[in-house]
């Protein structure tokens, strides 16, 4: 092994990115868009669905309980009349609407709630904060409707996280890694594509130089340029999106880094089964797409049908998830025997895939 | 003794699927020599010289280059290799290509003297992708001859290159081979074959003559090195 010669090829990997302006921008302008758009998405959208409030109740619990669905931050309540509510359901401008019909006042007295709820139902997204409201305004009515006695006051105590903990707090910790991990992979088995369809690997293994040395200097090359890539995500989600972080931040960028190894060996390893730019491309469904689905990124693990848990199990990246989880959400640290197994296999995949990228790196062509 | 050899090829064969591409070739090449290999597109030039690099595995016959019996690593370190297509980084300039190929072969002093050999040392700033054809082909060439190997494997490297600097490069190979490089090239040009010392024509993966210019035209009986080659190849397809 020739620290000369894996210089050599590192020196060089770097040089051509200098000039490639366009992968320089998939590599640190992408992950900016995609997690700056992610925290708008969540943080920035307009979540409190319209709703219509119909009160023709006769006596006082509807307008109490109509005044409580106003309060309501999880919808947008307005007063309609029960006639136009169906209308107002189809051309979209209301996502529900609830009917307190004249005798419902009469009706509660005697032991029935029955407030109509009308919903559009095409979106089960809107529909839960609807609903959601709802129990909040009877939990509300019940606690302040006169002469009830009735006083709810619930403990909430937090293990992990916190009243202002959000979905972006949760999809951040795992998208930092995802971000890293599927443009370094993509960027990796195109640039070693590109060594084998331009004829300089076939230039390369005529010279001197050993597999070893070809698979480190890049190794090398993508993983200074991925560990930049992963302290500019890491900033901008901290600094700028303020996601949660509970723990130390070089745990996070080492487990990042893990990450990187991870990503650069398998599109070296992988470039070897892929003869054009094309069929490089063709593994990203096949490698990315079930690692995002399966790796607990979007759905828990544990929620997850068997058989896909066993899936799940010997992806990488469902260790890398967790890890960064517990780090962020949890403050988990070294000595958590969690972490300590979700890095060693991280690692213990990276490791396995150089020697798998070096096994498959033929110096003869036929 | 295979030692007294550059370049000792002895009964290669190698198939690819059905297609037999070479079928038990034997030629050594002295030290010091310009050895032509001459044939059609698709004859096995190329995959000659990838076995006697080390590229291509011989389903049976040996390769030995400077008394070391082929695929040989270290050996490769006296080889220089110029493949058909120019295997350049396009993003890089004529200068850092050269300065790579030469950091691989621990040979950073040659970069300024391969550059002038090629005449591109005014365009070392140049990125290649801005570079006509034969100037990549010129580059291709500076970075197989950057550590002045002691055996150079040229695989069609006149390509593309206009009729003024093909005449200087082929001066400068035998300036080469004077300082005692080995010189194997592959050419369809025929006009090239007679710059050769010694010339091996090559069809269907079979040496079918070898010899200087003079002896391959004598064989064939005419004067004419390309209507030589034409007779000698319409013998072979006849029997």
């Amino acid at each position: 092994m020739s620290a000369r010669r894996v210089a050599a090829i590192t020196r060089r990997l770097l040089q051509q990115f200098r000039r490639d302006r366009r992968t320089l921008a998939l590599l640190f302008v992408a992950p900016i868009v995609i997690l700056g758009l992610l925290g708008y998405l969540i943080r920035g959208s307009q979540s409190a669905p319209p709703v219509g409030i119909a009160n023709e109740d006769q006596g006082p619990l509807g307008g109490v309980f109509a005044s409580a669905l106003e309060q309501s931050s999880s919808i947008s309540a307005s007063t309609i009349q029960a006639s136009d509510g169906e209308a107002r359901l189809k051309d979209g401008s209301l996502v529900a609407y609830i009917v307190f019909s004249p005798d419902f006042s009469q009706r509660a007295q005697a032991g029935t709630v029955a407030p109509e709820v009308h919903l559009e139902g095409s979106q089960p997204g809107t529909s839960s904060p609807v609903l959601q409201a709802l129990q909040q305004a009877l939990t509300s009515m019940a606690a302040n409707a006169p002469g009830s006695g009735l006083h709810f006051e619930p403990g909430i105590q937090y293990l992990y996280g916190g009243p202002g903990f959000d979905t972006l707090d949760y999809f951040g910790a795992a998208f930092i890694g995802l971000v890293v991990f599927f443009l370094v992979f993509v960027i990796t088995i195109v640039a070693f594509l590109n060594e084998r369809s331009q004829g300089t690997l076939e230039r390369l293994m005529a010279s001197p130089l050993r597999r070893g040395e070809i698979v480190l200097g890049y190794m090398l090359g993508f993983t200074v340029l991925a560990l930049i890539q992963s302290v500019e995500v890491l900033v901008f989600s901290l600094a700028v999106l303020n996601v949660h972080n509970q723990g130390n931040v070089l745990l996070i960028f080492g487990m990042e880094a893990l990450m990187v190894l991870a990503a650069v060996n398998l599109g070296i390893f992988l470039s070897m089964f892929a003869r054009t730019e094309f069929q490089a491309v063709q593994f990203i469904p096949l490698v990315i797409v079930p690692q995002v689905l399966l790796s607990g990124i979007l759905f828990p693990v544990s929620t997850e049908p068997k058989p896909l848990q066993l899936v799940s199990d010997v992806l990488p990246l469902t260790y890398a998830v967790n890890g960064l989880r517990d780090v962020m959400i949890k403050g988990a640290d070294l000595t958590w025997p969690s972490l300590q197994l979700d890095a060693g296999i991280v690692a213990g995949f990276g490791a396995l895939v150089i020697l798998a990228g070096v096994a498959t790196l033929r110096r003869r062509i036929a | 003794m295979a030692e007294a050899f550059a370049v000792d090829v002895e009964g290669v064969q190698k198939s690819f699927g059905g297609l037999r591409a070479l079928d038990g070739v034997t030629m050594r090449i002295r030290p010091g020599e310009i050895y032509g290999l001459l044939g059609p597109n698709g004859a096995g030039k190329t995959t000659l010289i990838r076995a006697i690099v080390g590229l291509v595995a011989p389903e049976s016959g040996t390769v030995t280059v400077l008394g070391r019996r082929m695929p040989d690593v270290d050996q490769l370190r006296n080889i220089g290799y110029m493949t058909q297509q120019a295997a350049l980084y396009p993003g890089l300039s004529v200068e850092e290509n050269v300065q790579f190929f030469a950091a691989i072969y621990g040979a950073e002093g040659g970069v300024t003297e391969a550059m002038q050999l090629v005449k591109l040392d005014e365009r070392r700033k140049s990125v290649v992708a801005t570079l006509s054809g034969g100037m990549r082909q010129r580059l291709s060439l500076a970075c197989a001859l950057v550590h002045k190997p002691k055996v150079l494997l040229l695989d069609e490297p006149t390509v593309g290159v206009d009729p003024q600097l093909r005449v200087e490069l082929w001066e400068d190979f035998h300036r080469m081979a004077d300082g005692g490089t080995t010189i194997i090239v592959s050419s369809h040009v025929m006009d090239e074959a007679e710059r050769c010392q010694r010339l091996g024509l090559i069809q269907y993966g079979k040496l079918l003559a070898e010899g200087t210019p003079a002896e391959v035209r004598a064989q064939a009986g005419t004067n004419n090195l390309e209507e030589a080659f034409l007779r000698l190849a319409g013998r072979r397809d006849e029997s």
